[in-house]
């Protein structure tokens, strides 16, 4: 995954090495994500005097936008992968 | 206060409360019943924190005086190599140029791990020793500024300004609107992007702040815990088979929590140039 892994493929996908480290904190930005859904939820439940239904809609909100997120960050890491998968199988033969 | 003169919940409890100065009778109020407040400081985290940041800008003075360029010296080398390796990661992970980002990113790491760093001193010293100086028994002392999750929360949202910042600044003020607008699901379901939207860039700051705070916390937590053992437990011959136990279970922890503060100070600092990079990023 380095600068001269994008020549080779000819392919520049944008900053792949950062995806590195977005992975490590793949499982906080989860938790945040439902985390921040409910804190918007609350303050528009406090704007609105609509309790609890912001509060329930937007944590709901920030589970399916979790998931999206770590979906996207991973299935983007799968995209990365093949080549390397090609070279191990290429060792091992 | 050492823990063989308190109960165990006292002795925690003492640890991890903050010397904390009201700035008003209703916030002393709350002070007194327990709670948190808006209007009040707490000092020692402040102070601490203060100190720790003082103390790498002398040192970094110091050294910036006394710089080698044949065969540098020992310190100097290790400093190099920490500025190597934050640049490294400053080149892989930000696309584009930005003068700001490479000492923001230094400057991140070096404070966060110094301030993590106050994890390993051992638990009762700082507290015990302001407790001689002041002569105050229940004197409180909460050495690690990084388990204050005011501390945590104050260099998120400075990050999280700066994505702001950079993101009107690069996108232009449509640019960012149209963000909150139509990302991620098109332009047919504008309400609930803008929601979505507003959430993911909250998430961001609460992430940041959340996982160094939880870490450093929990890790704190442990070290109070194995004080206990030799606190509560040696006592008379006993303290043969539990004092050894906790020095042993102290070194231990020690050294796998010097791989934990190492990983959040990398961890924090990583995440502020990615989130940054994207803040630049036009098509985002």
């Amino acid at each position: 995954m380095t600068n001269t892994d994008h020549k080779n493929t000819g392919k520049q996908p944008p900053h792949k090495p950062a995806l590195n480290f977005l992975l490590i904190g793949a499982g906080s930005m989860f938790t945040s994500m439902i985390v921040a859904g409910f804190l918007v939820g609350y303050a528009l439940d406090e704007v609105f005097d609509t309790k609890p239904i912001f509060l329930l809609s937007c944590g709901l909100l920030g589970f399916i936008g979790g998931m999206q997120k770590i979906q996207r960050l991973l299935s983007k890491m799968d995209q990365l992968d093949p080549p390397k998968a090609k070279d191990a199988s290429e060792k091992s033969e | 206060m050492s823990a063989e003169k308190m109960g165990t919940v006292e002795y925690i409890q003492h640890h991890l409360t903050n010397n904390t100065l009201a700035l008003n009778a209703e916030a002393q109020e709350a002070i007194n019943n327990g709670q948190m407040t808006f209007w009040a400081l707490n000092l020692d985290t402040i102070a601490i924190s203060f100190l720790l940041g003082a103390l790498i800008v002398l040192v970094a003075a110091r050294l910036g005086k006394q710089l080698e360029t044949g065969t540098p010296g020992g310190f100097q080398n290790f400093v190099e190599s920490i500025l190597d390796f934050v640049s490294t990661n400053v080149r892989d992970a930000f696309p584009g140029h930005n003068p700001l980002i490479a000492p923001l990113a230094l400057t991140i790491f070096l404070w966060v791990w110094v301030m993590n760093f106050m994890d390993l001193i051992p638990v009762d010293l700082l507290p015990y020793l302001a407790q001689l100086v002041t002569g105050d028994p229940h004197f409180h002392l909460k050495v690690v500024p990084t388990t204050d999750l005011n501390t945590t929360l104050a260099m998120a949202t400075a990050v999280f300004g700066l994505i702001l910042y950079y993101n009107i600044k690069i996108k232009g003020v449509w640019g960012f609107i149209k963000m909150f607008l139509f990302h991620p699901f098109g332009k047919f379901l504008v309400p609930v992007n803008m929601v979505m939207t507003l959430i993911e860039e909250v998430s961001k700051p609460l992430s940041l702040a959340l996982r160094l705070f939880g870490n450093m916390f929990a890790g704190e937590l442990v070290f109070l815990l194995i004080a206990l053992i030799g606190g509560t437990l040696a006592v008379g011959a006993a303290a043969f088979f539990w004092a050894p136990l906790q020095a042993l279970l102290d070194l231990g922890w020690l050294i796998f929590h010097l791989l934990v503060i190492t990983l959040q100070a990398f961890i924090f600092m990583v995440l502020t140039i990615v989130y940054l990079g994207m803040a630049h990023d036009e098509g985002h």
